[in-house]
């Protein structure tokens, strides 16, 4: 019974959930909205589940004096810290959040907000480094990319197509040297000719492409963000999403019954 | 060509401190430069523009700090916006450590314009359940909430919000999104409802909402840095954003630049590479 009474809440919730789509009228539309609100408490709940986990797992590090136990002591600390502040400041103003509320406008705006600030503004670091680093013309397919993520981060920015101009340039050229190289080292005059024709291409559509860049900045971002990447970016959703409906069919009828465990 | 192998191992703590340099150095020199906005800002705020005064927003505060320098002014300017047309606002949220920013913001601009809570804006704040609130709040608004504002008022105090029951009775819903809940926003809101949905969202979110802006199912999708910088300049009111687009501006050069000095390297040192073997 331990299997069979959760498949069967299971099975009864997500069919009065989906009639409720097609059928909004009572008892349905009222079925639906209970659950809702049995759904709302319920999460509310799990933040205590997901507490619990967090300090018994920091708490276990700091009794065994585990690798960067103080940083388990840390954030217990700073987790009473900002229990206890918080249940005194909602006894004195009401709410937690109140414009009066010393939580409010001393932990939250000047410890809590410029510490998860700091923490995301980091990320900007380790993006250029890592774009210095990831952005090699190593392959074909990552020359597209490099190229296509330089004239994304141009065009969206004023004065952008100012600099495209100089950007594509040096890229040409060193496309055009790559290539030359390829032709200098290949076998024979025929198995070169490719390169050699290529980098031919490449100057003779340098200049359209940059007026065609400096004019219609905006047009080509628009372009490449609802074309280019949408088709490919729509084709994963849509897998994700059949990917989803079958899941939650699955586990409605029972036959997926990993979530139990 | 030791030059050329240099070029191709920058250290680290070198970008960094040019790039650190880069990003501050507008800011202290107020440098601004003069932006064309984007299709889809002007699209958000004729929008908004073209709403009859007294018709209500729920903005939704689904962000947190991390993603403040973003959204935060461009939330800003669009509350400027709003008010502005004395059109009225009910905040609410779906990332709790968030919502108190938004309540800020609303407070602030608020003041400026001389609004007054209760008549002119309504703090509902956080309920956990994201889905369920959303589907909850197209059958009663008020129910959802417990009847209640942010501080335990009851809603039925509350002037502005006694003709305001379900979605029917907003203009629209106008998301800050720095994660996934401006899709729910449209799967729930939007496709069940018909309210109408416009999302402002950092650049790395901004591609996914796209395919819902093709669908007809997003009225505009401000984003980024860009867009708040574009809204700013629509309202004329230029702020934070305008000058953060500046050091945004600085910053990508930047990084293309670091691009092309490590593709010189590399290509250099490959084909040396290449003619000693």
């Amino acid at each position: 019974m331990k299997r069979e009474i959760p498949m069967i809440i299971t099975f009864v919730s997500g069919m009065a959930i989906i009639i409720a789509l097609f059928v909004p009228h009572p008892p349905f539309g009222r079925v639906e909205e209970t659950f809702n609100n049995w759904y709302i408490i319920i999460s509310g709940f799990t933040m205590i589940l997901g507490l619990n986990s967090l300090l018994g797992h920091n708490l276990d590090k700091v009794k065994r004096k585990a690798e960067g136990w103080p940083y388990s002591l840390t954030l217990i600390l700073s987790f009473f810290i900002t229990l206890i502040w918080g249940i005194v400041s909602t006894i004195r103003t009401g709410h937690i959040f109140a414009s009066t509320s010393t939580f409010r406008n001393y932990y939250y705006t000047y410890v809590f907000v410029p510490l998860q600030s700091t923490m995301f503004a980091l990320l900007a670091f380790f993006i250029a480094s890592a774009a210095y680093r990831a952005f090699r013309a190593r392959t074909v397919n990552a020359t597209l990319l490099l190229v296509t993520a330089s004239i994304i981060m141009l065009t969206q920015v004023p004065k952008g197509e100012t600099v495209m101009a100089p950007v594509l340039g040096v890229a040409a050229l060193l496309a055009v040297w790559k290539l030359m190289s390829e032709f200098e080292s290949a076998a024979s005059w025929t198995a070169g000719l490719p390169y050699l024709l290529l980098s031919i291409a490449i100057v003779a559509v340098y200049l359209p492409i940059v007026e065609v860049l400096r004019t219609q900045t905006t047009a080509v971002n628009d372009w490449i963000m609802n074309v280019l990447q949408m088709g490919a970016k729509r084709g994963i959703w849509l897998g994700i999403a059949l990917g989803g409906i079958a899941m939650g069919l699955r586990i409605i009828f029972g036959i997926e019954k990993s979530y139990l465990t | 060509m030791k030059f050329f192998e240099k070029l191709a191992k920058i250290d680290r703590r070198i970008i960094f401190v040019i790039l650190a340099i880069t990003i501050i150095s507008p800011f202290l020199f107020n440098l601004t430069f003069k932006l064309t906005p984007l299709e889809e800002s002007k699209r958000a705020f004729n929008f908004i523009n073209s709403l009859p005064e007294g018709s209500t927003v729920i903005i939704s505060i689904d962000y947190d700090a991390s993603s403040m320098p973003e959204l935060q002014p461009m939330l800003e300017a669009v509350l400027r916006h709003i008010f502005s047309r004395n059109l009225r606002v009910i905040l609410l949220g779906h990332w709790a450590a968030g919502v108190p920013l938004g309540q800020q913001a609303l407070e602030k601009i608020a003041s400026e314009y001389g609004k007054v809570y209760g008549e002119d804006f309504v703090v509902l704040g956080y309920r956990p359940g994201l889905q369920a609130v959303i589907i909850n709040m197209g059958k009663n608004i008020h129910a959802t909430f417990d009847n209640v504002d942010y501080e335990g008022t009851p809603l039925s105090k509350l002037p502005m919000m006694s003709n305001i029951k379900t979605y029917e009775d907003v203009a629209c819903v106008f998301g800050f999104e720095a994660g996934n809940v401006g899709e729910m926003w449209i799967q729930f809101a939007n496709a069940r409802y018909g309210v109408k949905v416009l999302l402002g969202c950092t650049g790395v979110v901004a591609p996914d909402l796209f395919q819902y802006r093709q669908s007809g199912q997003l009225v505009a999708i401000v984003s980024g840095l860009r867009g708040a910088a574009d809204y700013e300049r629509l309202a004329k009111h230029e702020a934070f954003a305008s000058y953060g687009m500046t050091a945004q501006t600085f910053a990508h050069v930047l990084i293309v630049a670091f691009i092309i000095i490590g593709n010189i390297g590399y290509i250099f040192t490959q084909s040396k590479k290449r003619r000693s073997s």
